[in-house]
């Protein structure tokens, strides 16, 4: 089955919640997510946000408007714009929302470039009222803004205003109710931040920064304004040594509010993005990051949309013990979300971009090139067994790349085609969005078995590896779970989501948790090893262990690094065990393999099984296995013999 | 010359002309080319594996281009090959021998065959190979 891109957007968007996750989503979410982030480059424009100390009253949240007017009372009927009551900005109306079913209306002239406030008292002065607020543009007609719950039950709705005209804003409670006593006040006027507590204003640009230390937890607010109507950037300045580990934690959705605060970490140059998080907790985000050099860094905190109602926030700058992977190594930059990664055979890191629709080539000089252009949102990628790469694409296909770049479609029988994994006798697994499978293809790519994978929970089948044992593992999102003998097995619980791991030799797992911006390594029976193995500059999304020049795994570790473009390296010195070999890959020539059949040595039993595998499947490696053989290696992708 | 010296002179010139004799056969060898064919009750056989034995062997090719030949000297006496392709009644190997004479020295049997699809004969009933000038 394959999906058209649309339908499968539509899929992604629909994909229900992963309700027992920090963060919520599936693994179809996670990539709508992933795929729709911008590259992360916070603005820097003017902030003009202003201090407002945790655990202010909530009163002080209010409209930040100038002084009232004047006050205007409603005057029924005003349901609709045609019959709405007239306010200026800087007024404050009162009125009742009664009968069930009441809407009131109110005009108000804004001139283009205003940052329009609308904020209602209702609640939080002791009226039963809850209270939903509606912008309309000058049309009458065109929803502009809608808020239901900003302040407690009381509603509001910043709003930057494109074009001089009459605007609209219909205030109803909620669940069309009505009654006498649902008494409100309403303010109209212009955002303005008052400056509070001991955040230095400007501080939006490095230049402006506050001060800030290492340990200290610092208040601010972020508060769009006329002068800053694409959002609000809050920048801090606070010194780090090298080898010092800091996090930068932020709370405005956990004070209450419903906002989407964003982090990020700039060098001492003040531009170079180092780190980003979003929605590490909750809608609040939190970011981890190994200092490489001593010096002045900048967090900054600002409004994921960049616009929107003002609210206050807490950002804690902790220092952290760092993990035996720390600190990292920057191997490349500026790829587009890139995700799946796979080692070629002379060490070579292999990148899937999935905004950038490629597959790219790391060099171990970390120089970036092109390896397979127009693969639609690249996801997991592995070699096969005949040295030739394959990338689950979001259109529906599993693609085929030969060692020179070229890419066809190759298995299109999956709905969702997510991870994919080749086990030691060469098969392909992959896991399957669209049941919540897990499918076994032969090394040539005919399909073989499906394993519905339901039972697990969690978003069902997602990122895939091959254990030790050659079983295939998986993450059903905080749970690792492995396919033995045809019946899953939960492996690991962890609290954070799990990415693309990986095993090493040792069968221990190095486990990416986006969420936590962090390596996470487990030993063999899944026991945390490591709750930081290695701090990722922002959210490691999927590793990989290195290979040498001759393919030979290695003990290094690597790591995609979506939303900040990078693939990274985690300290070596950190890492025990070479990785466990991915996948099969036949060693021997058509040449060396019937000699084996005719009675030489030089084929191990792993080898003899892979030819049976890809043979007849009889139990032993016989004339047939051969025959499939040298079909196979020297009629699918050119020859391979050194006959 | 007396009777025994007679008889001394023609038992020598008797056996020097026995010796040339056996000299005269070596002389004679000639080396060349013998052919395995192949009896098949099958018509769609796509590999075999098979073993020829008996005088050195030495060299051996596939009768034409389609076929693919892999051969291993088992043992002083014994070639083992393998032979991939479309597989029929006939000649299918070439053995380059020192002495074609010695054919009938020859022996040769069919060890594996596999269908066009791979799948291994659970039967050689019927198969046959010989080796003949």
């Amino acid at each position: 089955m394959r999906f058209p891109i649309p339908a499968l957007l539509l899929l992604l968007g629909a994909a229900p919640v992963l309700a027992q996750t920090p963060t919520g989503g599936s693994w179809r979410e996670a990539v709508r997510r992933l795929r729709d982030a911008p590259r992360v480059q916070l603005a820097h424009g003017a902030a003009k946000s202003r201090v407002r100390p945790k655990g202010m009253p909530r009163a002080a949240r209010r409209l930040t408007t100038a002084a009232v007017e004047s006050a205007v009372a409603e005057s029924e009927p005003n349901d609709n714009v045609a019959t709405a009551d007239s306010v200026a900005l800087g007024d404050q109306a009162t009125g009742v929302v009664n009968p069930a079913g009441d809407v009131d209306t109110w005009s108000v002239d804004l001139v283009a470039g205003q940052l329009f406030s609308v904020d209602v008292d209702a609640a939080d002065a002791g009226s039963p009222l809850d209270a939903t607020l509606a912008l309309l543009a000058p049309d009458g007609r065109t929803l502009l803004s809608f808020n239901d719950d900003f302040d407690g039950f009381d509603s509001r709705i910043s709003y930057f205003i494109p074009a001089s005209g009459r605007y609209y804003v219909m205030i109803r409670a909620f669940g069309a109710a009505g009654a006498p006593e649902l008494t409100y006040a309403i303010n109209f006027g212009k955002v303005a931040c008052p400056l509070v507590g001991a955040e230095q204003e400007p501080n939006g640009t490095p230049a402006t920064a506050s001060p800030a230390a290492i340990g200290d937890s610092v208040s601010g607010e972020i508060c769009p304004t006329d002068d800053s109507p694409a959002g609000d950037v809050d920048y801090w300045a606070f010194m780090a040594r090298a080898g010092t580990t800091v996090e930068l934690d932020i709370d405005a959705a956990q004070l209450g509010l419903p906002v989407d605060p964003v982090i990020a970490l700039y060098a001492s140059d003040g531009t170079t993005q180092l780190a980003f998080n979003d929605d590490a907790d909750g809608a609040d985000s939190r970011l981890q990051y190994s200092i490489v050099t001593t010096g002045t860094y900048y967090a900054t905190a600002a409004d994921v949309a960049g616009f929107g109602n003002p609210f206050p926030y807490v950002l804690h700058i902790r220092p952290i013990t760092p993990g035996p992977g720390d600190p990292i190594t920057v191997r490349a930059q500026g790829l587009g979300h890139p995700l799946g990664i796979a080692v070629g055979s002379t060490g070579d890191l292999f990148v899937g971009e999935v905004t950038g629709n490629r597959v790219v080539r790391v060099s171990a000089q970390g120089v970036v090139t092109t390896f397979a252009p127009g693969i639609p949102a690249p996801l997991g990628l592995a070699f096969d067994s005949f040295g030739d790469l394959l990338v689950a694409s979001v259109d529906g296909a599993v693609y085929r790349v030969t060692p020179q770049g070229q890419a066809t479609r190759f298995i299109t029988d999956a709905g969702i085609p997510f991870w994919i994994a080749v086990a030691p006798d060469g098969r392909i697994w992959l896991t399957d969005l669209s049941d919540r499978s897990l499918r076994r293809y032969s090394p040539t790519g005919q399909f073989e078995a499906r394993f519905d994978a339901i039972a697990v929970g969690g978003s069902g089948p997602g990122p895939l590896a091959i254990g030790p044992s050659g079983e295939p593992y998986f993450s059903q999102g905080t749970e690792i779970w492995r396919l033995a003998s045809g019946q899953l097995q939960r492996v690991l619980t962890d609290r954070f989501i799990i990415w693309g791991f990986a095993f090493d030799a040792a069968g221990n797992i190095y486990a990416p948790a986006p969420v936590a911006g962090r390596i996470q390594l487990f030993d063999a029976t899944g026991t945390i090893a490591a709750d930081t193995f290695a701090i990722g500059p922002d959210a490691p999304q999927a590793v990989a262990f290195g290979r040498d020049a001759s393919g030979a795994p290695v003990a290094r570790v690597f790591a995609t690094e979506s939303r900040i473009g990078q693939v990274i390296e985690v300290n070596p010195a950190g890492v025990a065990h070479v990785g466990l070999s991915v996948g099969y890959v036949p060693s021997f020539t058509v040449v060396a393999a019937a000699a084996g059949l005719l009675g030489a040595s030089g084929l191990s039993a792993a080898d003899q099984h892979y030819l049976d595998t890809v043979g007849n499947r009889n139990g032993r490696y016989d004339v047939g296995d051969l025959q499939a053989y040298i079909k196979m290696a020297e009629g699918l992708s050119g020859p391979r013999s050194d006959q | 010359m007396n009777g025994s010296r007679w008889i001394f002179a023609v038992v020598a010139a008797l056996s020097v002309a026995a010796g040339c004799s056996n000299d005269s056969t070596s002389a004679v060898a000639q080396p060349g080319t013998l052919s395995l064919r192949l009896t098949t009750p099958q018509a769609d056989d796509g590999a075999m594996t098979f073993a020829v034995s008996g005088p050195a062997i030495d060299n051996a090719t596939a009768v034409d281009v389609s076929l693919r030949l892999f051969t291993r000297q088992a043992d002083g006496s014994t070639l083992v090959g393998a032979v991939v392709g479309a597989l029929g009644n006939g000649v299918v190997v070439t053995l380059q021998v020192p002495d074609v004479g010695a054919a009938a020295r020859y022996t040769a049997r069919v060890v594996e065959v596999a269908d066009r699809q791979n799948v291994l004969r659970a039967s050689l009933a019927g198969y046959a190979l010989t080796v003949a000038p």
